[in-house]
Parts: structure tokens; sequence; C-alpha cells
């Protein structure tokens, strides 16, 4: 059972970064388009992720829910060490839901929008850069694990560790992973000349993207880190992360001639190469803190708590993940009807 | 005050706002459908008017929950990090479960907003169903978790450590069935009798009295059906309270002096540091039999437990009796409703209005009120008889400014909810046809 549970947390996990991701992203990319694009892609995003909006985001809780119930001991370590960065995380989770529901469920239309909008593209901005951190902290050999608080100062330990160079990289770089992976999606939404502009969208930021990945990995190695020093040194880590280079190739293409499926296939097998590569190296010390390197399989819960969770996670999937199926194809998400323009939730 | 403190508050305060989404979240998809099957049935073009501007408010409803229950779910440990380390494991069942009926209800919310003319009526009508049963089951199983905080079961406590966990009887512990039912009727209670409310005050301004007295009218038979039964139900939970938590009991009615056929307690202040209560209205030995079912049963004073064992006994108490209190209004009140049913002339009649107008906000009172009963009830325990709450705080100091940062946070969301709703009655009055 605790095969299953470890298959479902990670399951969870990639499509959090993926989904969830891609919902992060198309805010980001609505930040960063013109005033004429920015009302554009609200129309398209609406029309896109509106239906799924919510079902993207449960994969949170989910894996947050597996893992206080089976991994306590870890799930401890990230929860108190983490706190602040988490925090902000919520913040913007809060802030950005409301505000997409706002803007879209306001019975007036009025100014008010701006502020809506605005609220939407800042809080999608802001919140995976904080995932990132908090991502990049676990690995950063920066926690300070500590029973002593009479020695050590406030910042020593809730500060530092999650706000550093190379977490505000891994901030950074989770946050062009998300507008990488909007773009990308958004191309096979539409058509035309918008379909052009998210095609260009898309090549930008998989530059983007290249670029401050490769920084992620530079400072790491510069600075002895010791996740990316060995990370570099795994082979079938460098392995996977040199196919989800040369996948760029293909996705190019299929960017270029503006294939829808394609480049969603291409885009989802790199994000699960890189996760995977990532979590290659280093499992199941997934933590690494200043003295130590903590051991996600130890401290597990009981086998009784494992079998229920697991049967609960079988029997909870066998239902989600059809219906799940079901909602996006009859919106249409996973194949495109050939119309476009301006959709509510009336028609 | 200290970080302890300022770490309850936040828990408190936070929960306190995400009941009032989630009972919401819960109840709204009811009358929304009851609505839209009124709409396919008769075709009257009031009822579609309604189920969409219901639709909306759902959808803002049920938002403004989720992003509430997210935090709650890192919040659990965020705060209380030694808590989650023990209990999680024993308490994560229904969590696991929780979070597949969350998930089905996201996704059937995401086929009934979207799917008006794209989906066959039938099925898009049941996807409206199936939002509520869902949420319904995700309130039964999160307080399934409460109520094992109440009544801890199904592990053995060695060293420290919680060993030979059963999750089933964890879940299915004394307390889940009377409380997951008492807190499903005052969802319905809260709920029905706050949207009547609200429409009940649109009648009373004359603005499109027939889109508002058929709202009015879904909305009042749920809530109406739920204060009848609530009441009930309230004296299984005070009598399984008496066996499980005596202490509690105690402290509801402020019960000093251990005494065979025990007197109860209407209003009163209790004076904590003398330990007595005035000003009160005395029913001869009906707290004996209130909690036992016998005249002359004995009822434990809070003076047989240790000291450091009580709970705050103003807060609990005055918390009992508003929510008994208001629980004997709504009851009146959905007698009245039920007597006007034959008596049609009483809707006529503006007094008639304004009751159900000044009842609007009480529901929600109540189940505050009767939160703070359960859980301020417990201290100074977060799992009952087993670990205190202060042994499961974080250490990470400065909660204040978090605690601070929520308050801020959700007061603006509820200024900007409230507004939103104002503006939907608003569309909705002005509307012809
Ligand atoms: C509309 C709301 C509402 C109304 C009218 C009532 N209650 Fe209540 N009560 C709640 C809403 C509520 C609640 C918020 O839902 C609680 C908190 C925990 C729970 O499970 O339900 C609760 C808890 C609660 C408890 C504590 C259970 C525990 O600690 O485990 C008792 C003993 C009662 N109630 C008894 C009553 C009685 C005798 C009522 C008589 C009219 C009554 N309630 C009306
Ligand atoms: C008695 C208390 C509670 C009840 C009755 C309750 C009920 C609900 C309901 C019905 C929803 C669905 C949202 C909606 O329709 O508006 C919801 C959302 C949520 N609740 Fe609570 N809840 C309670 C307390 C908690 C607690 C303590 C937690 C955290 C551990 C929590 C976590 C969540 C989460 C994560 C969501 C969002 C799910 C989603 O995205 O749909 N809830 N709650
Ligand atoms: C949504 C309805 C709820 C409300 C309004 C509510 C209210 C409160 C209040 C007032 C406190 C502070 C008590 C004190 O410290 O004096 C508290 C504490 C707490 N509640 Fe609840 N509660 C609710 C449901 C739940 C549920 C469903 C759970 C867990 C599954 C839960 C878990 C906790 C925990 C862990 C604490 C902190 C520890 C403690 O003070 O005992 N609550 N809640």
């Amino acid at each position: 059972m605790l095969y299953v549970v470890l298959f479902f947390t990670f399951f969870s996990l990639f499509l959090y970064v993926l989904l969830g991701g891609a919902d992060f992203g198309a805010g980001i990319v609505e930040l960063f388009s013109s005033r004429e694009n920015k009302e554009l892609n609200k129309l398209t995003v609406y029309k896109v992720m509106g239906p799924v909006w919510e079902a993207n985001h449960i994969w949170l809780i989910i894996l947050i829910v597996i893992l206080w119930i089976a991994f306590p001991a870890y799930f401890n370590i990230i929860i108190i060490y983490l706190h602040i960065p988490l925090t902000l995380v919520l913040l913007g989770i809060t802030m950005r839901g409301v505000a997409f529901i706002f803007r879209h469920y306001d019975a007036v239309i009025d100014g008010t929008q701006v502020w809506y909008n605005r609220m939407f593209r800042i809080s999608s901005l802001i919140t995976p850069i904080f995932l990132g951190m908090s991502f990049g902290a676990l690995v950063s050999g920066k926690i300070v694990v500590t029973d002593d608080y009479s020695n050590t100062t406030f910042a020593e330990i809730f500060m530092y560790p999650w706000l550093n160079t190379f977490t505000v990289l891994t901030g950074l770089f989770y946050a062009a992973l998300c507008t990488f992976l909007a773009s990308t999606l958004l191309i096979g939404e539409t058509e035309g000349d918008i379909r052009k502009m998210y095609s260009r969208k898309s090549a930008i930021f998989t530059v983007v993207l290249v670029m401050v990945g490769g920084a992620v990995l530079f400072y790491g190695y510069w600075y002895d880190l010791v996740f990316v020093k060995e990370f570099l040194q795994n082979k079938i880590s460098l392995i996977a992360i040199a196919l989800s280079a040369l996948l760029l190739i293909p996705l190019w293409f299929a960017i270029g001639k503006q294939k829808r499926v394609q480049t969603r296939i291409y885009a989802g097998l790199q994000i699960l190469l890189v996760i995977f590569a990532a979590v290659h190296t280093h499992f199941p010390r997934l933590i690494i803190t200043s003295t130590s390197e903590v051991n996600m399989l130890e401290n597990t819960a009981p086998e009784s708590v494992m079998y229920v969770l697991g049967i609960s996670l079988i029997i909870g999937g066998g239902i989600i993940l059809p219906g799940l199926f079901h909602l996006m194809k009859s919106f249409n998400m996973i194949r495109i009807p050939s119309r476009s323009g301006k959709h509510t939730a009336e028609d | 005050m200290e970080n302890l403190d300022y770490a309850r508050l936040q828990m408190a305060f936070t929960l306190g706002f995400h009941i009032i989404f989630a009972c919401i979240g819960m109840v709204m998809p009811f009358f929304m459908v009851v609505s839209h099957r009124k709409w396919l049935n008769t075709r009257k073009p009031i009822y579609l008017k309604l189920t969409k501007a219901w639709q909306r408010g759902v959808a803002i409803f049920f938002v403004t929950g989720a992003v509430s229950g997210t935090a709650l779910s890192f919040e659990l440990g965020m705060l209380w990090p030694e808590f989650m380390k023990h209990a999680g494991p024993v308490i994560g069942m229904p969590f696991s479960l929780e979070g597949a009926a969350f998930f089905v209800e996201a996704i059937a919310l995401g086929f009934y907003l979207y799917g008006w003319k794209k989906l066959p009526e039938t099925f898009h009508w049941i996807t409206g169903i199936i939002v509520g049963i869902s949420g319904v089951i995700s309130g039964i199983l999160v307080v399934s978790a409460n109520a094992w905080m109440n009544s801890p079961t199904g592990f053995d406590v060695v060293d420290g450590a919680y060993v030979n966990i059963d999750p089933v009887k964890a879940f299915l512990n004394d307390a889940w069935f009377t409380q997951a039912l008492h807190m499903t009727l005052a969802a319905f209670a809260a709920t029905g009798f706050a949207v009547a409310g609200l429409h009940a005050i649109q009648i009373l301004r004359n603005k499109r009295p027939d889109l508002h007295k058929a709202a009015f009218k879904i909305a009042i038979v749920f809530g109406a059906v739920a204060a009848l039964l609530q009441p009930i139900s309230g004296d299984l939970s005070a009598k399984d309270v008496a066996q499980r938590q005596p202490v509690k009991l105690a402290a509801m009615e402020a019960h000093y002096e251990t005494q065979k056929g025990a007197p109860l307690y209407i209003g009163g202040i209790v004076d904590a540091d003398n330990k007595t209560v005035s000003n009160k209205l005395e029913i001869p030995k009906a707290l004996s039999f209130l909690a036992f079912g016998d005249f002359d049963a004995e009822v434990k004073g809070l003076n047989d437990f240790p000291e450091e064992n009580l709970p705050p006994v103003p807060v609990v108490h005055y918390a009992f009796q508003t929510m008994v209190g208001i629980g004997s209004l709504l009851m009146l009140a959905a007698l009245i409703y039920f007597i006007s049913l034959k008596k049609k002339s009483w809707l006529n009649n503006k007094k008639y209005w304004w009751l159900f107008a000044i009842l609007t906000p009480l529901g929600f009172v109540a189940v505050e009120a009767g939160w703070v009963v359960t859980e301020v009830g417990r201290q100074p325990w977060i799992v009952y008889n087993i670990m205190r709450t202060s042994e499961a705080v974080t250490p990470m100091p400065g909660l204040k400014f978090s605690f601070y940062l929520y308050v801020t946070v959700y007061a603006i969301l509820a200024v900007m909810v409230t507004w939103l709703m104002h503006r939907q009655i608003k569309v909705l009055n002005n509307s012809i046809g």
C-alpha cells in the first residue's frame, strides 16, 4: 500500500504542477500582455479553464492531506519551517480565487473589474513564486531543524532558509514554468491571429524557462548545494533532463506549426521528466536540511493507516478521474471546437 | 497575549469564517435545484431567473468556501504541528474521503455552471443535485474528524506515540453521529432562514414580490423543517456530551456543585472567580432530566474537576444559552410558517415578513455559538484528555502577525462578498419578465 500512496502523492504533485501551474500561468501571461490582448486572454482563459478551474487546485489539497496522513514526521518539518512562505502562498491562492470568480460572476460589469483584474494578475504571479521558493527551500540544505530556539534568531530559522538567492531562483523557475505551460496550452484553444500570439509567447517563455532553469543549476553548482551537485552527478537524472531538453526541439516545431495535441503532450512530458529528474536523485530523502537529510519513508504512518488511505485513494481516484476526464472533454478542453469569441456562463 | 492565544484566536476566526461559506455551499445548491426543477416543470421564467441568480451565489460562496478551506487544511498543520503529527494519521480517513467529496463537488459544479444548453436537461439538473449531496457529505466527514477530538478512540498511546491505529474506529467515534446530524441540520436551518429572510426583506420593500415570494417559499421549507428537528437533535447531543465530556456539560450549564436532581439555569451571569451564577431563572431538576433522562440523576459539578482541566466557563455558558435561545426562536418561527400555510391571510400582514426579516442572521449566530460551545468547551484539551492545546502549538513566534493578516484579508473578503450579493439582488429586482 505504501507504493499506492506514494504513487498518488507524486501523481497529485505532477497534476498540481501541471494543471495548477497552467492556471497560474494564464494569469501571468495576462499580466505581460498588451492592453487589448489582456481582454482577449481573459476571455480565452475563462472559456478554457472555467469549468476545471476549481478542480485544478484540489490536487494541492489532496497532496497536503496525503502528506499529513501518511508521512506525518516529514510533513511536520515542511509545515513548521516553511510557515511564512506557505502563508503567503495561501494568501495568493485566496486573492486569486476570489478575483477570478468575482470578475466573472459579478452581476454588474463596471469599473471594479479593473481591480479584480489587477488582483487576479498580480496574485497569479506571486503565488507560484512563493510555491517555487518553498520547493527550493526544501532541497536547499538551508533549513535549520532545531529544538533550541534560544541560540538562534527568528530570521535564521524562519526567514533565511526560504529567502535566499537559490530559492528566489527556484521561485522564478516555477513561475516561468507556469507561464510556459499556459501559453503552450492556450495555443490549442485559439486560432488565427490570436493563436499566432500565443505561439509567439510560448516561444518566448520557453527561452525564459531554459535560462532560469540554467541559472538555478549554475548557482547550485557554483555554491555547492548538495541537491544540485548530486543531481548533476546522477546519470539518470541527467538523462531525464537531457531528454526534456531534447523534447524542446519537437516542441519548438510543434509550436511553430501550431499543433495542439502535440505541444501539450511534449509540454506534459517535459514536466514529468523534470519532476522525475529532481525526485530521482534524492528520493526518498526529499528534505535536505543544514545538518541532515530527512527520509520520507522513515516514520511513515502505520500499515493500518496506509491501507485505509490507499483504498480511499483508489476508490476516490476511480470516481474522480473519469469524472474529470469527462468534464474536460465535455467542455472541449481536450478537443477544441473551431469557434472562438465571447463566452459567459449564461450560454 | 501569548503566541498560543493568537494561534487559538486565528484558528477560531478562520474556522468561524469558513463555516459560514461551508454551510451556504452545502445548502444553497438544494435551493437552486428545486428552483431549477420548477423551471423545467412549469417553464415560468421567474424560476429560471431565480435559478441563475442562485447559481451565481453558489459560485461565489463556493469559491470563498474553497479558498478558506484550503487555507484551513494548511493551517491545522501550521498552527498545531504536534497535533497533526500525532493525530494526522488517526483522523486521516475522513479527511482523505473529504478530499474525494470535494473533488466530486467541484467536478459536478463545473458541469452545472457551464452546462446550460450544452448538456441534456435532466443530466444537467442531476449534476446540481450531486453538488449538494457531495457538499453535505464533505461536511459530515470533517465534523467526524472534529468529533474524534472530543471523543478520541481507535488508537493507544504508548510513550507519547499513537500506536495500534484503527482509522475506521477513529472515524466512527462516539460523537460523530450526533455531531454530524446536528451540524447538517444547523446548516439547513441557518441557510434556510438566512435566504428566506433576505427575500422577506425584498418583499417588504415591495421589489418584485412575485420573484421573492417564490424564492422565500423554497428556502423557508428547508429551514423550517430543519429548525423543528434541531432541538431534538440538540437534546441527543447534550445527552451525549453528558456521557463523554461531563466537564463540558457542567460548563455549558454553569453548574458548579455536584447535585442529584440538578436544576437547569436559564440566563444568569456567571462569576467565575466566586463560582456563582446570579440573576438566573431556575427550573428544578430539569438539568438532570435533560442530561440523563432521569429527574433525580446526579450531575457532576465543575468543583469536582481539577482546576487545570476547566474550560473558560462564562464563554461556554453564554454561547450555549445563545444557541438554545435562538434554536427555540427558530422553532417557533418554523411553526408560524407551517400555520401560515393554512391561514393565508397572514401573508398579507407586514408583521409576518418582518419576523422572517429579523431572523435573517440568527441561524448563523447560533452556528457560531454552537461551535464555541464545542471547541471552547473542550479546552484545555486539543484531543480530549490526551493532548493539551498548549502542547500542540507551533514553536514559531510572531503568530500575532499572521492573525492580523487573516483578520484583515477575511474582513475585506466578507465586505466584498456582501457587496456582490447586494449587486445580485439589485440586478434581480430591476430585471423584467
Ligand atoms: C442553527 C444552528 C443551531 C441551533 C438552532 C442549535 N444548535 Fe446546537 N450546535 C450547533 C448549531 C445549532 C452547531 C454549530 O452546529 C454545533 C457545534 C458542533 C456541532 O456539531 O454542532 C452545536 C453543538 C451543540 C452541542 C454540543 C455538542 C458537542 O460538543 O459535541 C449541544 C449539546 C447542542 N448543540 C445542543 C443544542 C440544543 C439543545 C439546541 C436547542 C434548541 C440547539 N443545540 C440548537
Ligand atoms: C464543521 C466544520 C466544517 C464544515 C461543515 C465544512 C464543510 C465544507 C464544505 C461543505 C465545503 C465545500 C465548499 C463549498 O461548497 O462552499 C468545504 C470546503 C473546504 N473545506 Fe471545509 N468544512 C469544515 C471545516 C473544515 C476544516 C477544519 C478544514 C481543514 C482541515 C476544511 C477544509 C476544507 C477545504 C480544503 C475545502 C475546499 C474544498 C474545495 O476546494 O472544494 N474544512 N468545507
Ligand atoms: C467550522 C466550524 C468550527 C468552528 C466555528 C470552530 C471554532 C473553534 C474555536 C472557537 C476554537 C478555539 C477554542 C479555544 O482555543 O478556546 C477552535 C479550535 C480548534 N478547532 Fe475548531 N471549530 C470548528 C470546526 C473544527 C473542525 C471541523 C476541526 C477539525 C477537524 C477543528 C479543529 C480545531 C483545532 C485543531 C483547534 C485548535 C486547538 C484547540 O483550541 O483545541 N475545528 N475551533
